[in-house]
């Protein structure tokens, strides 16, 4: 029965979710539905579970729909990493699923390139076939000259490793401008594969270092776990020490907050092995047994060592001087290795790496310090001492049976590594944790979920200082002895091949999930770089500006509506593994890139046969030689791979996943967690105080006759020198630094109306104080005029300033996730700060790695500052 | 009798507005429009600087103004605590928006078309139609489309009718099916509670209990049911920072 009230609606629009268009939804003159009429039909509920697309650490999530259709996710109860919840971004995702500016077909580009891309819909079949036409004719020259370049990859199996190796392609990922230099300086200092992280459960005394604890961002996790881990150890007493030019990050939960100078982290560290050192905070047995501290150095700074075996078998072993016998003996027999001390040598004289670095650090005082970092002496002086008096060198506590050192302090730096000196200021980051002996003890300095020694280790006691020609990402050259691929360098490389000893370049370049004229640091170098690609193919679900300006063909694929994996679930404590499964068939006519490198794989003739891509899937999934092998020669079903996958691991199979969401498989074991528990410990790696093979390095690259600016910081210990961009001129007198907010990630999240929504506006955030003296008001327009102290190019962006008394007087800061136009909720929004940083000398770190730094000055828009 | 309450931890909230977003997913709010909010705000002077986070729903208050001033019945406490709107009965005189301290009443200038349209993602789109049966939005909940309570009112989720005032309801959808809000149910970090107040056993009860707590504005003499723990309340010299676009 139909009662017409005074305000009412559509009877249809109450059932079912809704069948009708918005604009039967208008109040003017619809009609209405009874009480008794309201859901006639009982829509069909169920859930399903999922995992995270728009995140990067992966949550779990459960998707409820009605009658098919999700109209919600939620969080996964049980997964170790969210256990239940969702960020912003988790909640937010749904509404970009849904949205029809995603690509929906694939695209051919009918325009020029370099402007606004036009198109037509082309079919997969002819898109494939282009894609595969330009891919093999590269292929033919040369197949390292085809591309893969990545954004973010959520089955590096299938993608990054699989599918390069069937193709033979080059790939560059964007670690680069994250925190590889970050990856680098762990390797090198201890072998592991990871950033600075503490061991949050048990830890006290944290220097949340540049740690962005309110906004996401950390080695291996994203948001949620972390943040939950800091407040139940806050909760048990821990104390926070924030050092960081801008209070937003860490907010109420800095006990203390340390406004450092942008860029001076590696002064600050220095200072503080110095403080350490000269207050007696040292765990001489860990020195002494697991550092490389005792080996004798010769005053021309190459370690004594011995070489036993011949050709790839040789190993060199270093003398140390023992206590015991009084004499030089090798690390491996010596019983009581000395730390400090000179001796005689064979006629020549040898001290120790433990000694020439307090010599080295004896420089870097607390009142030197203070005026490179603009913090207090006195606050220095007693971060040092309460970290080293937290640290509680000597006690000891019982994990698994085992007696191990407990000394409950850290540092958590990740993305702050991104600076021109971040390799060395993470170097003597960790050298702070080690002088207390903090490495791998329960409470202390932790890096990755486990104690296997990273491949890099080795590789980087002997540093290749090759001869030109190079590759266009320099690997092995004269100026990046260690080199992280760093897209910003090959972006130069390209625009200058000659000038670094590059004859050939990359032709063809598959970009997956990454949108380089926007994302990475320095957007003239970007814009100008990809004009040389011949192809350009994007595999994106949207048209990113990158793929506007230069695709000849997108691919579009699916968002959160696809098997990908495997994924880990662990929150560093305990073991799990996920899959990521379509909550409902891929939108549009979107493909998982599962599927759209299984069938582009085919078209380039490579799916099946030896080195194939299904061969490589095998390999890459650990499938070779098992029941669960994918044939050759029939193009798979992705879920079938995953279930195979699953089915290897012991599993039903990918049911398991289905009805249970996640396969959490325990605790972790401490051996994986605690580098004094692992067997043996640090996984036998020695922990370079003293780096040999930098200094080698260096030697090698001057004889090679590369400049000063490629070799002066391959020094054996981090070394102080101002930065690059104190050159510039003082009117450029404030440092601008960028940070990620919490409602994004990356750049894809500008792509969800309802994230900017939340982010606003493009803004500079400066000191009210500082504002003033230039007569800005907040909300006053601002242009903000960069510097580049080596070349002398200036570059502007207008913004809108917005004060904050959360942030030093000398330094402006923008959040990165801005300058879209490709999408209508984010364009307009304001600009990148990505088109005034600068890259290439001067403005990226030694490890060929970003820097988001650079001096700049600010004047209020359309009159005198 | 039940008698529904909420807690929020600013020990432990970090501002990250999940709580913001599940909210206007869960009661598909358009642009705009945050019946759950969180403020960021910053005191002092660098390098004195102290900054907090203050999530606010609809207060939901004992002693309610908006249900006093509302001439036509459409606001209204339920026994359960819980202050709703029946968009039904709503003429849109906005007398309830002027009487609450809270600043938590959205008058519905707007339509629906007009509202969502700053999202820029048009639900009508004949390919995404063909697979969401043009539901609008395309996650449409359900749920809102029931009537609530003994007396089977329309108080559930956003239908954002032009012309009527709309708030947070505590997800009456939710809690009579016997889930926490959605607000409370996302967050990452526990900073929201929610429960019976009336059962002293009740966790929330215990909470309240060993905890001191305050209430906002209240010296209004409000009551409201929401209870803040930790931290102190934000001072008057408090600015807001990082605000989302506000749409019209």
């Amino acid at each position: 029965m139909v009662e017409v009230s005074r305000r009412t609606f559509l009877k249809a629009s109450a059932v079912t979710g809704g069948t009708l268009a918005a604009s039967n939804f208008l109040f003017e003159g619809i009609k209405s539905v009874s009480k008794a009429d309201v859901l006639a039909v009982a829509p069909v509920e169920d859930r399903v579970f999922t995992t995270c697309w728009i995140g990067k650490q992966d949550c779990g999530m459960s998707a409820r729909r009605i009658d098919g259709r999700v109209v919600k996710f939620e969080g996964m109860a049980g997964h170790p990493r969210n256990d239940g919840t969702l960020c912003p971004k988790g909640q937010a995702q749904i509404i970009s699923i849904y949205d029809p500016n995603r690509v929906k077909t694939p695209l051919v580009r009918t325009n020029g390139k370099g402007v606004t891309g036009e198109w037509r819909q082309a079919s997969w079949d002819e898109a494939l076939g282009l894609v595969a036409e330009q891919v093999n004719r590269v292929r033919a020259e040369d197949p390292s000259l085809v591309l893969w370049q990545k954004g973010r990859s959520k089955s590096s199996a299938l993608y990054d490793n699989a599918f390069t190796k069937a193709i033979g392609s080059s790939k560059l990922g964007h670690g680069a401008y994250c925190s590889d230099t970050g990856y680098r300086a762990l390797e090198y200092t201890l072998g592991l594969h990871g950033v600075l992280n503490p061991d949050l459960v048990n830890n006290r005394y944290l220097l949340a270092w540049g740690w962005n604890i309110t906004n996401a961002g950390g080695n291996k996790f994203c948001w949620i776990t972390w943040p939950r881990q800091m407040l139940e150890a806050r909760e048990k007493g821990m104390k926070i020490v924030h050092v960081d030019p801008r209070l937003r990050a860490a907010g109420p939960f800095a006990d203390e907050w340390v406004p450092i100078r942008p860029s001076t982290d590696l002064a600050l560290a220095l200072a503080l092995c110095n403080e350490l050192i000269a207050q007696g905070y040292l765990d001489r047995p860990y020195l002494a047994k697991f550092t490389n501290g005792p080996y004798l150095v010769g005053d021309d700074g190459l370690i004594l060592k011995e070489t036993f075996g011949e050709g790839d078998e040789a190993v060199d072993v270093a003398f140390v001087w023992d206590e015991t016998t009084n004499s030089a003996k090798l690390a491996t027999e010596a019983t009581q290795p000395a730390l400090e001390g000179d001796w005689t040598v064979e006629g020549k004289t040898y001290t120790t790496g433990f000694e020439l670095f307090k010599a080295h650090v004896a420089r870097y005082t607390a009142e030197w310090a203070a005026e490179v970092c603009g913090v207090d002496a006195s606050v220095i002086r007693r971060m040092a001492s309460e970290f080293g008096e937290n640290a509680q060198i000597g006690a000891t506590t019982i994990v698994d049976g085992v007696e191990v050192p407990y000394r409950p302090v850290g540092i958590m730096a990740y993305h702050m590594a991104q600076q021109e000196l971040g390799f060395q200021a993470l170097r003597a980051m960790t050298m702070v944790t080690m002088l207390v002996g903090a490495v791998g003890a329960v409470g202390g300095q932790l890096a990755d979920t486990t104690w296997k020694i990273d491949k890099n280790y080795a590789a980087f006691e002997e540093l290749k200082v090759g001869d030109p020609p190079y590759d266009f990402t320099l690997k092995g050259s004269k100026y990046f002895p260690i080199n992280s691929g760093f897209p910003g360098m090959v972006a130069k490389v390209m625009q200058d091949p000659g000038r670094y000893g590059v004859e050939n370049l990359p032709k063809v370049v598959i970009l997956h999930h990454v949108n380089p004229v926007l994302a990475f640091t320095s957007q003239p170098d970007f814009l100008e770089s990809y004009k040389k690609f011949e192809f350009v193919v994007s595999i994106s679900p949207w048209l990113s500006e990158t793929a506007d300006l230069f695709a000849d063909v997108v691919l579009p694929a699916a968002t959160i509506e696809k098997y990908e994996g495997p994924l880990s679930a662990s929150d560093g404590y305990i073991d799990a593994q996920v899959l990521r499964l379509p909550p409902m068939e891929p939108l549009f006519e979107s493909k998982g890139e599962a599927d759209i490198y299984l069938d582009l794989a085919d078209k380039i003739g490579v799916l099946s046969g030896e080195g194939g891509y299904i061969e490589q899937i095998n390999a890459e999934l650990q499938l070779v030689d098992t029941e669960f092998a994918l044939p050759d020669g029939e193009r798979p079903q992705v879920r079938d791979i995953f279930d195979r996958w699953a089915k290897a691991q012991g599993l039903s199979g990918i049911d398991y996943f289905e009805q249970k969401g996640v396969w959490v498989k325990g605790p972790l074991s401490p051996d994986k967690v605690y580098g004094y528990v692992s067997d043996p410990p640090f996984g036998s790696a020695v922990h370079r105080l003293y780096g040999e093979s930098l200094l080698k390095a260096q030697r090698l690259m001057k004889e090679k006759g590369a400049e000063e600016i490629y070799w002066r910081d391959y020094t054996a210990f981090p070394t102080w020198r101002a930065p690059t961009m104190e050159g510039s001129p003082p009117e450029y007198e404030f440092y601008l630094i960028s940070y990620k907010l919490v409602e994004h990630k990356q750049s894809r999240t500008t792509l969800v109306p309802l994230l900017t929504e939340l982010s606003g506006k493009q803004r500079l955030d400066i000191n009210p104080a500082a504002a003033r003296r230039l007569g800005i008001a907040d909300g006053d327009a601002v242009i903000v005029e960069s510097h580049n102290a080596v070349t002398g190019e200036t570059r502007t962006l207008q913004t809108v300033a917005s004060f904050t008394e959360g942030m030093r007087p000398d330094v402006v800061g923008m959040p990165h996730h801005f300058g879209s136009w490709a999408h209508p909720a984010s364009k307009d929004l304001g600009p990148t700060p990505n088109g005034v940083f600068f890259t290439g000398e001067g403005y990226m770190g030694q490890t060929a790695d970003a820097s988001f730094h650079v001096k700049v000055k600010v004047t209020k828009a359309g009159g005198e500052a | 009798m039940t008698r529904y309450a909420m807690v929020v931890d600013l020990d432990r909230c970090q501002g990250c507005r999940a709580c913001v977003e599940a909210c206007k997913i869960e009661n598909n709010t358009p642009s705009a429009v945050f019946w759950m909010y969180v403020f960021r705000l910053e005191e002092g002077e660098f390098p004195n600087t102290k900054m907090s986070f203050l999530p606010r729903p609809c207060q939901h208050c004992n002693n309610a103004p908006c249900v006093k001033v509302c001439p036509v019945g459409a606001r209204y406490k339920r026994d359960d605590g819980l202050v709703l709107t029946d968009f039904d009965r709503c003429i849109g005189c906005r007398y309830c928006e002027v009487a609450c301290p809270y600043g938590v009443n959205y008058f519905n200038w707007r339509g629906p078309e007009e509202a969502w349209a700053p999202y820029g993602v048009p639900f009508d789109d004949p390919d995404l139609a063909a697979v969401t049966g043009g539901a609008f939005p395309a996650y449409r909940n359900p749920d809102h489309d029931r009537l609530y309570g003994p007396e089977q009112r329309r108080t559930s989720g956003s239908s954002h009718y032009k012309g009527v005032v709309e708030k947070c309801t505590f997800c009456v959808h939710r809690v009579e099916q016997g889930l926490l809000p959605a607000c409370v149910d996302t967050c990452p970090v526990g900073a929201l509670k929610f429960g019976d107040t009336d059962d002293e056993r009740s966790p929330i009860s215990t909470f309240l209990r060993n905890h001191e707590h305050f209430q906002l504005l209240e010296e209004l003499g409000t009551d409201p049911s929401v209870h803040y723990v930790g931290s102190t309340p934000p001072r008057s010299d408090a600015r807001e920072i990082e605000r989302p676009l506000t749409g019209v």
